[in-house]
């Protein structure tokens, strides 16, 4: 197999970093595990076959060892096709090929120059490296693709050796920059983000090894380093019954709240922000350890705003965070609410919160209740499709709540399903999604309330039926090699289990299986007229740049007095001209944005200092004025050059 | 060739701007004065201070010199970061607004008029690279 048969595979390898997750119990990449760095893992050997493929490095000897200790144990096929249907060993295969081909003499001997040393006097020889095959599976992920720059990779084991990290950089001047799991790099690399967010030359802190995790079942807290990613420390803290609000399952527990402050479904109760854990220790840019218990730090609450504010970069790094933790109840369950319009999904929604009902609450689109849980992207459409045409539901308003809270809910909605409904969709999405133009649907769809009689009506159970809802049917649908592997899988309680899902968090990646996406909206006032400007200003620079884009999820902050809101374009970022054209998006979206009072683009939230809470959104930004606007056009020129740059 | 912060590069850098920039189409007339504060100049790490002072987008004042007393000016924004930064950024190898976003430098000062006045400040950097400089 040549590198060129997967290049369209592996430049779409969106760097969602699930396969250094054990989310399927399959263990991780033992490769990966021994090594760290990201060149051992699935992730890292498909950039690398990408860049090798499209002659962005050349080869060194460090790709035989890469090469070889990999031995197509398949982990990572059933890990990445359960998230992107990708299969890995294809690339790893491609890259064991190519390498045959080579002649010993084409191996580049790499020199250690001496920062590389000292930086292997901090973190011992296996830990430190400029070797270009291993920095070239970093593209994409925190260096941007193409760069010229002179690049190090280090991953300390300490926040000792962190602070020699950066008194070295220092001592040479030059910049460092630290990587947790690279998902929101992996993003927004891919955009006229890629600038203010990456590094261009210097030290790459990768924190992957930096794994403590120590649960206190008295005090419901978690001590977590920076390596610790939020399905880690959800598994720990379910071992003692408790559950932390943390993001999507690959990413760095540490860096999320660093960065966007752990913004999630829980957030309803948990909050977001500095209501998510007690202490953090970090490092400042010039080496000092400090903690946000320490009486002598700088003001912890301050925070800027406005369009001059937008920091991408974190401005300290976090070494270790003391989380909350939160009793998990015998009594959760799921309840869901269908609607047809965003405009009565919210009114419901925002009724909840304001009453505190719902440990979790969020309204969903369509797009992402089929993407999730269905097992294919096309599945995913075709249950999108039918949910729309016959079902009519396009919004739903996503519960975990008690049994009392439950029958509130019962009483207030005129239609609801739970677990049971949920768990005929993730089984039988295949079913559904081939019965199309089925007669039962067509039935469901001249009804009155398609969504009454599908989901509470007296079609519900033939509905169901229908579905023949089994892990066995589901499979079917998978590679042949793999299905025995899904069908036990499948047939876990969890992995059917609402609860278990919204506390996980397993599925999002699947958004990327497609496509890649940029993740749009922000926070604003929790009232519906606002929330709907906001939607229709992210969903007209969609239309305007034919990009597909669609509503994420909401959740509500505080009692309903503030919202939080993702929106989300699909593109393919393997293609210039979609490149250009979501960038043309990104910049009016935000234009819109910063027009309606109250709103924060959710750039602008990012790395605001830890100690953050509601408090920096307030006071309400005013909308921007005509002139405000010309400057901001002004703005963008600055940072980004002209459209025909982007 | 003149060396970057030294009197004759800011000599020459202001008569540049003064010959080369229109003051309402190039810098929007803007009223405004900035301090940068460079660390660690090279040879003895030393910390120089370069001043800019703009009145109706004419350039009145622009100093570079070691002596402290040029924060007696009292300027509306300081921006301070380390000389390695402040080369990117006189050589057009960076914006100003860009070595922000990076945390590269830091800015204070009110943040709501930095914005009105980020493309002339740009401007004045393209302007100013220009020079033949040794860095």
């Amino acid at each position: 197999m040549k590198l060129s048969d997967v290049l369209e595979t592996t430049k779409k390898e969106p760097h969602c970093g699930m396969c250094k997750v054990d989310f399927l119990g399959t263990g991780v990449c033992p490769a990966g595990k021994k090594h760290g760095f990201v060149a051992y893992w699935p992730e890292g050997r498909m950039e690398l076959a990408r860049a090798l493929a499209e002659n962005e490095v050349e080869p060194t000897k460090t790709l035989i060892d890469i090469v070889n200790s990999c031995n197509l144990c398949g982990i990572c096929d059933r890990q990445c096709y359960f998230i992107t249907q990708r299969r890995p060993t294809q690339a790893q295969q491609a890259l064991k090929d190519y390498v045959k081909t080579l002649k010993p003499n084409t191996f580049k001997p790499i020199p250690d120059d001496e920062i590389v040393k000292d930086l292997r006097s901090i973190v011992g020889n296996d830990w430190a490296t400029n070797d270009p095959i291993i920095i070239a599976s970093y593209l994409r992920s925190i260096i941007r693709q193409k760069s010229s720059g002179n690049f190090y990779i280090v991953m300390p084991k300490s926040t000792e050796e962190i602070v020699a990290i950066v008194q070295l950089a220092n001592k040479h001047k030059i910049p460092f920059l630290p990587r947790g799991n690279g998902t929101f790099f992996g993003v927004a690399l891919q955009t006229l983000l890629a600038e203010p967010c990456s590094i261009e030359q210097g030290i790459i802190i990768d924190l992957w090894r930096m794994k403590e995790i120590h649960v206190d079942p008295e005090s419901f807290t978690a001590i977590v380093g920076p390596g610790v990613t939020s399905f880690e420390l959800q598994k720990a803290a379910h071992a003692h019954k408790l559950r932390a609000n943390v993001a999507e399952a690959e990413s760095h527990v540490c860096a999320n709240a660093q960065n966007l402050g752990i913004i999630t479904t829980w957030s309803n109760t948990y909050g977001w922000g500095t209501d998510n854990f007690i202490d953090a220790e970090f490092i400042d840019s010039t080496g000092t350890i400090m903690h946000l218990s320490d009486k002598d730090i700088p003001n912890p609450y301050a925070s800027e705003q406005g369009l001059l504010s937008l920091s991408l970069i974190p401005s300290v790094i976090v070494t270790q965070l003391t989380l909350k933790l939160h009793q998990i109840l015998d009594d959760e369950e799921a309840i869901f609410i269908p609607f047809t319009n965003l405009s009565d999904a919210l009114d419901m929604a925002h009724n909840l919160a304001k009453r505190n009902i719902g440990i979790s609450l969020a309204v969903i689109s369509r797009k992402y209740l089929t993407e999730f849980i269905s097992p294919t992207h096309e599945i995913a459409e075709d249950f999108n499709y039918i949910a729309e045409k016959y079902l009519k539901l396009n919004y739903i308003v996503d519960v975990i709540c008690d049994k009392y809270h439950k029958k509130i809910i019962e009483e207030l909605a005129e239609v609801t399903f739970g677990q049971s409904m949920l768990k005929s969709l993730i089984l039988g999405s295949s079913k559904l999604a081939s019965m199309k133009e089925s007669s039962l649907l067509k039935m469901i769809a001249e009804e009155e309330n398609p969504l009454k009689a599908v989901f509470g009506g007296p079609m519900r159970k033939h509905f169901e039926k229908g579905l023949a809802a089994s892990p066995h049917e589901l499979v079917k649908v998978f590679d042949e090699d793999l299905r025995d592997f899904f069908e036990k899988l499948y047939s876990k309680p969890e992995l059917t289990d609402p609860v278990w899902l919204h506390s996980f968090r397993i599925l999002p990646c699947r958004m990327e299986r497609k496509h890649m996406w940029m993740y749009r909206g922000g926070y604003m006032p929790g009232d519906k007229e606002t929330i709907l400007k906001v939607v229709d200003a992210l969903e007209k620079p969609a239309e305007k740049y034919h990009i597909e884009g669609d509503f994420g999820f909401l959740s509500y902050l505080e009692r309903g007095k503030l919202a939080h809101l993702e929106y989300d374009y699909y593109y393919d970022h393997t293609d210039p001209d979609a490149r250009k054209r979501v960038n043309k998006a990104i910049v009016e979206s935000w234009r819109r944005q910063f027009a309606i009072k109250g709103v924060t683009p959710l750039e602008f939230i990012c790395s605001k200092g830890l100690h953050r809470k509601e408090h920096i959104l307030y006071p309400f930004p005013e909308g921007l004025s005509e002139e405000d606007l010309v400057h901001f056009e002004e703005l963008i020129e600055t940072l980004f050059g002209g459209e025909d740059t982007w | 060739m003149v060396k970057y912060l030294s009197e004759e590069w800011a000599a020459q850098a202001k008569k540049k701007v003064l010959d080369e920039l229109d003051q309402t189409k190039d810098l929007k007339n803007m009223n405004a004065s900035l301090l940068n504060v460079v660390q660690n100049v090279p040879p003895d790490q030393k910390t120089v201070y370069f001043y800019i002072r703009f009145v109706d987008g004419k350039l009145e004042e622009l100093l570079a010199s070691p002596d402290e007393s040029i924060k007696q000016k009292n300027a509306e924004f300081t921006i301070t970061g380390d000389y390695t930064t402040f080369v990117q950024i006189s050589s057009g190898q960076m914006s100003s607004a860009m070595a922000l976003l990076k945390n590269r430098v830091k800015m204070t000062g009110n943040k709501i008029k930095a914005f009105t006045i980020t493309k002339p400040i740009d401007t004045f950097n393209m302007c100013i690279k220009k020079i033949e400089t040794e860095y």
